[in-house]
């Protein structure tokens, strides 16, 4: 016990009393949200402690690092801070990689001290010891086992206090980081998201439920029942950067196209100012994503060359995002001959300098220049090898999809028909089998798009229109996705099917003020209709 | 869901230099779609597993013993891997050490069906036990894996002629 232990009990009380205790604008940090973590710490520390919590339920790790330890400067016998401190030292528990061997060890000594100072109440040695289930045996366990044991003592922690809505949300947190890739049904997600959602209506301003609740709907078939959270959460906490981008996460699963590009134009601008160019880059490739899905190609443009003014870094979705964003620029317009043109970069990521030579090999088959193609296409055969030899399988496996799509295109363009078809298919269900990675809001351009594109091509417009309304419910409410679905189906006689896509279309880009020309023949065909 | 698998065996030379230069940039993008480009704390896996880099060190340098070791280590804290599986199945191989062999590289198929080094190895290890069926259905597997034709395909197909233009002996 703590020799505050009188003024404490009587300022918890007031706490309680007072219901929500709020993060906002707290030593100047900015809003993080409204957060109620109640405690037997010295009440001067009480506000600091909280914006410690709220930033842990933000995912800003460092901030949150940082007002752990003033609380512990501040109130050495607060020990429930420790539990913070080793809570953000287990970093993301949804990105699967779990504490690095140097923060492991920081967070045992956190817990250790946390055990030597003995806590305020029951409760908050049961929250230490709760995270320290992660770290028993840290270095023996696979990340898979330490998982899997902080679930099941958070699950513990809430059953103890059914009251103590903060085990609740962590509880929902840690089974949600238990979800396995291989689990198509998303078991766990579901589980932590039927917590959440009781929790949203109670707490609409709480950092933690709704940045959780994305999270736990962030796969393709449940990600439409995340939106409400996303579109809660950058407002709940703006100072925290990560509440700012990772609302469109969902954004993108499920094409709100508008909202993704307000909250990273927002992402950006506050990651500018901040003086990180990583986050900067990343919400900007997001963004130029999102305007090119509604036609606003200058918006698009100039979010691009803003972004390129950022001072480079050495963070690696830097790389990613320069090489991204302007071949998308140039194949979401179907620009191939500006594609072929786009200049190669070589960095220390294979996979992004992939992303050009890509955009170059299939611009230049599209556009009929053979030898250029070939050229870059043995420059993504040399790239996926050197992903092969350094075992980095997730994205070799990105490049070989690029590759067979290249191999397709340029096939196309020799007229082997039955090859190009071989290629351009082995891509795009290669593609269906592995899941986009969170650096990129989509692949350059959807492989299962590209096939109907090329039967489109073949004049083989009902298996087109096939391929595209398959494509659609992966990548839903793409620009290029409703054209080509709609010219296939103009192609196949099925009016219906025709006019629905192109006033899909038309709806989708209605902010354009875009010249593109797929825009003119929609509304001509809808006007002709 | 991913590719890869040669080994040092006829490429050694190529691959370290290439390894040396993209491992460390790389290594942070490793197998799974991790990767926490919001967070501001992300160790790179490699790091986290002394006993992988061990492993490749001793398989580098052939000391087949050392790299079972260490694999077999480093399957603890990642189970599954299936580099790490395939690596275990190189080293029983070379090791004679047969059905020790196939168990590990069995499990690197499991883990990844599109494993092509380890269809490859697989391959030569049935052939070395003369079994020239099971070799001849990884190269059906790799065929399809390798539309693009891949160098495991190329050599399991080498090594399965070779093994057709052997004299028929007892030791075949």
């Amino acid at each position: 016990m703590n020799s505050h232990k009188p003024l404490l009990a009587a300022s918890l009380l007031l706490l309680l009393s007072s219901g929500v205790v709020q993060a906002h604008e707290n030593e100047g940090i900015g809003q993080l949200g409204r957060v109620k973590f109640a405690s037997s710490c010295d009440p001067k520390v009480q506000p600091l402690l909280e914006s410690g919590v709220a930033m842990l339920h933000s995912f800003w790790f460092s901030a949150g690092q940082k007002t752990f330890r003033d609380v512990l400067a501040q109130d050495p016998s607060c020990t429930i801070a420790n539990w913070g401190l080793a809570a953000i030292l287990m970093s993301n528990p949804l990105a699967g990689q779990g504490a690095s061997p140097k923060n492991a060890a920081l967070a045992q000594a956190a817990i250790e001290q946390g055990r030597r100072v003995s806590p305020g109440t029951q409760r908050e040695r049961d929250y230490i010891e709760a995270v320290a289930a992660y770290y028993e045996d840290w270095s023996n366990r696979p990340e898979r086992a330490r998982q899997q044991a902080r679930a099941k003592a958070f699950e513990e922690l809430a059953a103890r206090y059914p009251n103590d809505d903060e085990a609740q949300i962590f509880s929902a947190l840690y089974i949600a980081g238990t979800q396995s890739q291989a689990d198509q049904t998303f078991a766990a997600y579901l589980r932590s998201a039927a917590i959440l959602e009781k929790l949203f209506a109670k707490y609409p301003d709480h950092p933690g439920v709704a940045h959780y609740l994305i999270h736990s709907y962030d796969a393709p078939p449940i990600a439409q029942q995340g939106l409400p959270a996303a579109r809660r959460y950058a407002s709940i906490a703006p100072a925290a950067p990560h509440a700012l981008h990772m609302p469109s996460h969902i954004f993108t699963r499920v094409g709100a196209w508008e909202d993704s590009a307000a909250t990273n134009a927002r992402a950006a601008a506050v990651a500018k100012k901040s003086g990180e160019p990583d986050q900067a880059y990343h919400a900007s490739d997001y963004m130029v994503y999102a305007y090119l899905q509604l036609g606003r190609d200058k918006d698009a443009r100039q979010a691009m060359e803003e972004a390129m003014k950022v001072t480079n870094g050495p963070q690696q979705s830097i790389p990613y995002a320069i090489a991204a964003m302007p071949a998308r620029y140039a194949m979401e317009r179907g620009a191939w001959r500006e594609a072929m043109q786009l200049q190669a970069q070589s960095t220390r990521f294979p996979f992004t300098d992939a992303i050009t030579h890509f955009a170059r090999a299939l611009g230049a088959a599209r556009s009929g220049d053979i030898a250029a193609a070939e050229k870059d296409a043995e420059e993504l055969a040399r790239l996926h090898k050197a992903l092969q030899d350094a075992k980095n399988n997730y994205w070799a496996t990105e490049v070989e999809i690029q590759q067979l799509a290249v191999a397709g295109w340029i096939a196309l363009a020799q007229r082997r028909n039955d090859d190009a078809l071989k290629f351009m298919r082995a891509s795009a269900d290669l593609e269906d089998r592995n899941e986009k990675h969170i650096v990129t809001p989509g692949r350059i351009v959807p492989a299962r798009e590209l096939l109907g594109e090329m039967l489109l091509e073949l004049k083989q417009p009902a298996l087109a229109l096939k391929e595209f309304e398959a494509s659609q419910v992966r990548e839903p409410n793409r620009f290029r996705g409703y054209y080509g679905a709609a010219l296939a189906a103009e192609a196949a006689g099925d009016r219906e099917k025709a006019s629905a896509h192109y006033a899909k279309l038309v709806d989708l880009t209605k902010t354009a003020g875009s010249a593109r020309p797929e825009l003119a023949r929609a509304k001509a065909y809808i006007a002709q209709r | 869901m991913s590719t890869t698998g040669r080994m040092p065996e006829r490429s050694a030379a190529r691959r370290r230099v290439r390894g040396l230069a993209l491992a460390a940039a790389v290594a942070f993008f490793t197998a799974a779609p991790g990767f926490a480009v919001e967070e501001d704390s992300n160790p790179q896996a490699a790091e986290r597993n002394p006993d992988y880099a061990a492993g490749k060190q001793a398989f580098d340098r052939k000391d087949w013993g050392e790299a079972v070791r260490r694999f077999s280590r480093a399957t603890v804290l990642d189970p599954d891997n299936p580099d790490i599986h395939n690596y275990l199945g190189f080293s029983y191989r070379k090791m004679g050490q047969l059905e020790l062999a196939f168990k590990y590289y069995n499990r690197a198929l499991a883990l990844n069906p599109r494993h092509r080094g380890a269809h490859e190895y697989i391959g030569e290890a049935y052939l070395m036990g003369g079994n020239l069926a099971g070799a001849e259905k990884h190269l059906e597997a790799l065929r399809k894996i390798c539309l693009l034709r891949c160098e495991e395909l190329v050599e399991l197909e080498k090594a399965i002629a070779e093994y057709r233009a052997r004299p028929l002996t007892g030791t075949r």
